[in-house]
């Protein structure tokens, strides 16, 4: 446990410290911002579902480029093996990563805030429960994105190759509930049960359903755990 | 100490470490020597437990290093080969963050810092970026790092590749300083350094150890002879008379340009000319530019026992000697 906070520490420290989080993070808010003002302006609502709903878009771009570098690059420049020769388990490195990258993604939601200070001062009946719940479904939505992100860095030693792979996953979860016409319907239920959209929607919603938040957790636990078992493997077999 | 039993590793149908044997004693510094490629680096990375062998086992102390890899590796100090180190970090977060993770405690940390701070000559950098630093003071933070935690082991891959002279110095009194009380395993291709620090060493080609002996006696496995240079200057050198009145004695000469003439003598051990050689060449009135004997070192051993391989890159050869004069 302590190795895992150290690491998360560390990469969070670092990651703050790099010009390209910001300007990721300006690219983010600047976006979400013109969706924002579009809602408030244009629709005239007081609310933050449609909000969430572009911010999980957002995530399905902006996790991978977060995460693409957390093993990658460690694998790239070879502190992977110092790493690795280090007492800690290669599940605390794991889970350090993923740590750190939900330390990001908060940050980045964070500043989110502001939107909702805006509505709650010019807005009125604002369904502040609902609120809550959408911003603990996105967290959790976003932890699981996160560990694909960290399981797509584990596989090659390219981080671009990392963002593209984590990019692909993730949009898998994603594009399903897009999907539904294509979908024969013997495999619809089992797949859209994979569809974040659909966990998601009921957090956006204002309930909290102890299902959908095991679903995300779980997704979080298996990725992170194929990671594990990938880096393991690759020191079993590593090539030359 | 460790001890290495029938140890393979093999990528794909290349065996990088073929069935390998050796223990190492407490307090023993080993050289361990091969050129690129021979699997030196293989056999430490399965030493430091990141490598899992295809067959053989290591032991520390009687116990497998896999059975409880986090016990073994609390022992173990490792620098790797290519030095990777953490280029955004300063070298004073670089050692927090591995006292950290090696669950040192503060007061044994501030200690243990002061120590490599000061051994391993990091003080005016502290607070400088790894990625701005200098290959020499990179590896002096590898090799701070892989002694921070005071190992029991130490493991180091070609610890001054990249340093200068004065560096290598320096970097060689620490580690035999080190060496008195830890077990020291140094991988190297350069013999010099071999020579310089190691009580025993272990030569290995092509996955095989093909020499395991004490420094002392490695003297054994030289060549049986030695070869006399001449540079040769005057009218119609000719070195064939000669070289026929001994026996055993080979010639190879080599014109520079008419008057000038290069000449090797590969004489039987213990067979001394140089005092025939300025005879002779004084009676046929020519004058010697230059003789010397070429003295056999590791280095010839080296090159003899591994053989034709061409891909052993030596160290400029000045450069070591005159490290070894000024020691």
């Amino acid at each position: 446990m302590r190795a895992i906070w150290i690491i998360a520490k560390k990469e969070y420290q670092l990651a703050m410290r790099s010009i390209s989080t910001y300007i990721v993070l300006t690219l983010f808010l600047v976006v979400s911002g013109l969706f924002f003002s579009n809602i408030i302006f244009k629709v005239g609502l007081a609310e933050m579902r449609s909000l969430f709903e572009i911010m999980h878009v957002v995530f399905v771009f902006y996790i991978p480029a977060i995460t693409m570098g957390s093993i990658a690059r460690e694998r790239q420049s070879g502190t992977l093996e110092l790493l690795s020769t280090l007492p800690i388990k290669l599940s605390s490195i794991i889970w350090g990563k993923v740590l750190s990258c939900l330390m990001q993604l908060k940050t980045l939601v964070a500043f989110t805030l502001v939107f909702l200070g805006i509505i709650a001062i010019f807005g009125e009946g604002i369904d502040y429960g609902a609120v809550v719940c959408g911003y603990l479904g996105l967290i959790l939505a976003g932890t699981a994105y996160i560990s694909i992100g960290v399981f797509a860095s584990s596989l090659p030693s390219n981080q671009i190759l990392a963002f593209v792979l984590a990019l692909l996953i993730s949009a898998f979860f994603y594009v399903l509930k897009f999907l539904i016409v294509l979908i024969p319907m013997n495999l619809m239920q089992p797949l859209m049960y994979l569809s974040f959209d659909n966990h998601l929607a009921s957090f956006l919603k204002g309930v909290v359903d102890t299902r959908d938040i095991l679903f995300f957790l779980a997704v979080t636990a298996v990725f992170a755990l194929l990671a594990e078992f990938n880096l393991q493997s690759r020191n079993m077999m590593q090539e030359r | 100490m460790i001890r290495i039993q029938n140890l393979s590793r093999n990528f794909g149908n290349l065996k990088a470490v073929d069935n390998i044997s050796f223990d190492i004693k407490d307090t023993e510094i080993l050289g361990f020597l091969g050129p690129n490629g021979a699997g030196k680096t293989t056999t430490l990375r399965m030493l430091v437990g990141y490598l899992q062998p295809s067959g053989g086992s290591i032991e520390l102390d009687g116990k497998s290093i896999f059975a409880d890899p986090l016990a073994a590796s609390s022992q173990i100090g490792y620098l790797p080969e290519q030095n990777p180190l953490y280029d955004d970090m300063s070298v004073s977060e670089a050692l927090a963050y591995f006292g950290a993770l090696r669950s040192m405690s503060k007061a044994v940390f501030k200690a243990r810092k002061e120590f490599v701070v000061a051994n391993c000559g990091l003080a005016e950098v502290l607070n400088q970026r790894i990625g701005t630093l200098s290959k020499g003071y990179r590896q002096r933070v590898g090799l701070a790092q892989a002694i921070l935690h005071d190992p029991r082991i130490l493991i180091l891959d070609e610890p001054t590749s990249g340093l200068d002279p004065n560096q290598i110095m320096e970097i060689r009194d620490l580690i035999r300083t080190l060496g008195k009380e830890k077990m020291l395993i140094l991988s190297s291709h350069i013999m010099q350094e071999v020579q310089a620090l190691c009580d025993r060493v272990v030569i290995i080609n092509k996955g095989k150890i093909i020499v395991d002996d004490q420094k002392e006696n490695l003297g054994n496995y030289l060549e049986n002879s030695e070869v006399l240079h001449l540079e040769v200057e005057g009218e119609g050198i000719e070195f064939g008379a000669f070289a026929e009145q001994y026996a055993g004695l080979e010639l190879q000469s080599e014109a520079v340009d008419e008057r000038h003439c290069i000449l090797k003598l590969k004489q039987p051990k213990g067979m001394d000319l140089r005092q025939d050689v300025s005879r002779y060449i004084n009676e046929k009135g020519w004058l010697i530019l230059e003789m010397r004997v070429e003295k056999q070192s590791l280095e010839q051993i080296f090159h003899r026992l591994t053989g034709e391989d061409n891909s052993v890159h030596f160290t400029a050869p000045q450069t070591d000697e005159n490290i070894e004069e000024q020691q």
